[in-house]
């Protein structure tokens, strides 16, 4: 009898493994077609938030919101597959090149008009969004760094309107355990900024390498400067606590920092980025926007209930709770115009800074480029390397890099 | 005559079948979960599986191990010099500090000898990625690291622990231990507990010291209960990547020390170019480096009986 019930238990066992293998392909019943599956990798608060507003908005859709912690692995391996994909996903702009190449996106302009898009969004999200000539990303809400200073030890009137004025501030300051300014100088997302403040890139909208480049050089020539009065450690978690402790006065961070260095008690003041001095141009960062991709066989097969998912994603309203919940900048302009959004300081100072942004490539060679820039970082800022050296092998690195992704 | 001799024969391929038939759904499990990864990567490594080409890649043959071959250059090369010298060095310093502590867990009238055990095995019921993370920002981090805590109370300056070669391979070489000990204290302290009292007793009236006990009675009788662990563990040391990895290179929180096992050299130049082809035949050459090391290890103890 046991024999039995182990035999009968493997055959169960074996059964159970080898249908999750098998392939699907039935048309739709309407209830399935009525349901979209969203998959994010935000808190929360935030698709709690988002959740309610659609359930608010498109009560007649059944939406479910599913948190990947590893989304974008997770697309790749599944993207094609209508049985384990999801219908939609929330995610930065940044993999749209990655997802649009593997040829699972739909674009967003199949489902709603662009002419609305185009009057209703501020313009640098969707030029974000856009892939290849293709719009593949409802965007809701962007971010972008920030210059913060604790008022306790950097008064207004003291927030630096210059590179060379933050320098001298760094030089009174650092000293102690305490520093002036302290930023994650030896990541590309962070040290972006100053290479766009000399007209440099790391890889431009049509693909082309810029580490090697003049400008890039001279960029990072400059910056080595202010990175020999930071730490020697530039993570994420070392720089926060150390502007968070008070043991650093300003820094360069986003605005997931912001609420909590003010839950700590912190008077936080948030300035325009200092203009370099030589350049004339500001510290430029990059810019991240957060939005809804749409997946080919959901766009194709549930084509009535996506468009009722994004027509009501357009809503101001959305973009506001969204915004408030995230501490991020909405997409949608008319958001703007709302007490809500405009007495936020946070989301209006990144508003201003998105003129001076640049959007993150969202081409798949950024991949390689996030490791090669960061190396590179390191090997002049840290390793103490010749920064041309350095900028021009790294160019060389990351051409071959990218010649072996086709 | 000839009948009865076959029908034992016939009974024994009976049974033989039978026992491979119970033992099907753990065979077809292990195909499934170890087997067939192995051969999917060889499969994937011969055709141009790329992000261009995800779902509608085609068979290109060896193309992707010319250029995978690329990959194993000078910089590898020291990778790989690199990778054995890790190995050596953790395999002997943790054989040792293993032998040690369970030869002092095993000391006659030691009180609290289960909650030292349990102390020791904690590391293991951590998870490896909390455990790496909380040395480096707990042990090593210039600001907040308890060593510079120390250092700077002791009026010395602050040392960047992970910023140059040599400290960050000593780093990563404790870390690593801390992870990795429990596993081998445990099997030392288990193999040293099944040695007869009776032969060190004899020992002792013939006089032999500490020494010559170990060498002639503990390690003898414990050999063969720890040699597949020492063979297991070469082998986890040998394609190590968390440690070295989220302690030095992790992305965002590289440290600028530049020490790559064989693992995080092929991630750098590989497999960061979202190539599935072209990382599949460098997996698969690297597969191939680790069946050569084994068979090289397994050498001497064929030899040996």
């Amino acid at each position: 009898m046991k024999k039995l019930t182990a035999l009968l238990l493997s055959i169960v066992m074996l059964i159970g493994i080898l249908t999750g293998c098998g392939a699907g392909g039935q048309s739709l019943t309407e209830e399935e077609k009525n349901t979209i599956v969203i998959w994010h990798d935000k808190e929360e608060a935030v698709s709690n938030a988002l959740l309610e507003m659609l359930q608010k908005l498109v009560p007649e859709v059944t939406v479910s919101l599913e948190y990947k912690s590893n989304l974008t692995e997770a697309l790749k391996m599944v993207g094609n597959d209508p049985k384990a994909a999801p219908d939609m996903y929330f995610f930065a702009h940044d993999k749209i090149g990655v997802y649009a190449e593997m040829g699972i996106l739909a674009p967003v302009t199949d489902l709603v008009d662009r002419g609305t898009l185009d009057d209703s969004y501020v313009k640098m999200t969707l030029d974000a969004a856009t892939y290849k000539g293709e719009l593949y990303q409802l965007p809701i809400y962007f971010e972008t760094l920030l210059f913060l200073y604790n008022r306790l030890y950097m008064p207004d009137e003291k927030a630096p309107k210059t590179t060379e004025e933050l320098y001298s501030y760094m030089e009174e300051k650092t000293r102690g355990g305490h520093y002036g300014f302290v930023e994650q100088h030896s990541t590309a997302y962070y040290s972006a900024g100053w290479i766009h403040g000399f007209n440099g890139y790391i890889m431009d909208a049509d693909g082309k390498v810029g580490l090697g480049s003049q400008e890039t050089i001279s960029a990072l020539t400059y910056h080595k400067k202010f990175v020999e009065l930071m730490p020697g450690e530039s993570e994420y978690a070392t720089v926060n606590t150390l502007f968070q402790e008070g043991k650093a006065h300003a820094t360069i961070g986003g605005p997931w920092l912001v609420s909590a260095v003010r839950a700590a008690g912190m008077d936080l003041g948030i300035a325009p980025m200092p203009v370099i001095d030589e350049t004339q141009i500001p510290i430029s960062p990059y810019m991240g926007v957060q939005g809804v991709q749409v997946l080919k066989y959901a766009a194709e097969n549930k084509t009535e209930a996506v468009k009722k998912v994004l027509t009501a994603l357009m809503q101001p309203e959305v973009g506001i709770a969204l915004a408030k919940v995230s501490g991020c900048a909405p997409a949608v302009e008319a958001c703007y115009e709302k007490e809500e959004v405009t007495s936020d300081d946070v989301v209006m100072a990144m508003r201003a800074m998105a003129e001076n942004t640049i959007p993150m490539p969202n081409r798949p060679e950024m991949d390689i480029m996030w490791t090669v820039a960061a190396d590179m970082l390191v090997n002049i800022n840290m390793s103490g390397q010749d920064v041309k050296e350095s900028c021009e092998a790294a160019q060389k690195n990351a051409e071959e890099l990218i010649k072996k992704m086709q | 005559m000839k009948k009865s001799d076959k029908k034992p024969y016939n009974q024994k391929t009976g049974n033989t079948i039978v026992s491979y038939l119970w033992s099907a759904p753990s065979l077809i499990l292990i195909c499934l979960i170890v087997i067939f990864p192995i051969l999917y990567t060889g499969y994937i490594s011969l055709t141009n599986m790329n992000v261009y080409h995800w779902f509608t890649y085609d068979f290109i043959g060896i193309e992707n191990y010319k250029e995978a071959l690329l990959v194993f250059d000078s910089g590898f090369l020291s990778a790989l010099v690199l990778t054995v010298l890790w190995t050596v060095v953790n395999m002997i310093l943790q054989l040792i500090i293993a032998y040690l502590l369970a030869g002092l867990l095993n000391t006659n009238g030691l009180k609290l000898r289960n909650f030292y055990r349990t102390l020791l095995i904690f590391p293991w019921a951590m998870p490896g990625y909390v455990s790496i993370l909380l040395w480096k920002t707990g042990m090593f981090n210039s600001q907040f690291g308890l060593l510079n805590q120390w250092m700077e109370k002791a009026g010395v300056s602050p040392v960047k622990w992970l910023a140059n070669d040599v400290s960050a391979f000593i780093c990563c070489t404790v870390v690593n231990l801390w992870l990795a000990l429990p596993f081998m204290i445990t099997i030392i302290d288990g193999a040293l507990q099944s040695v007869d009292r009776s032969y060190y007793e004899s020992a002792l009236l013939d006089g032999a010291n500490w020494m010559q006990r170990t060498w002639y009675i503990t390690i003898p009788a414990i050999r063969p209960v720890i040699a597949p662990s020492v063979v297991i563990t070469i082998f986890t040391t040998f394609k190590q990547f968390d440690v070295i990895y989220l302690l030095t290179q992790q992305a965002g929180a590289k440290t600028g020390a530049h020490i790559h096992t064989i693992l995080t050299y092929a991630y750098e130049n590989a497999f960061i170019t979202n190539n599935y082809g072209y990382s599949s035949a460098v997996s698969m050459i690297i597969f191939l480096i680790l069946i050569v090391f084994s068979y090289v290890i397994n050498i001497k103890p064929k030899e040996e009986s």
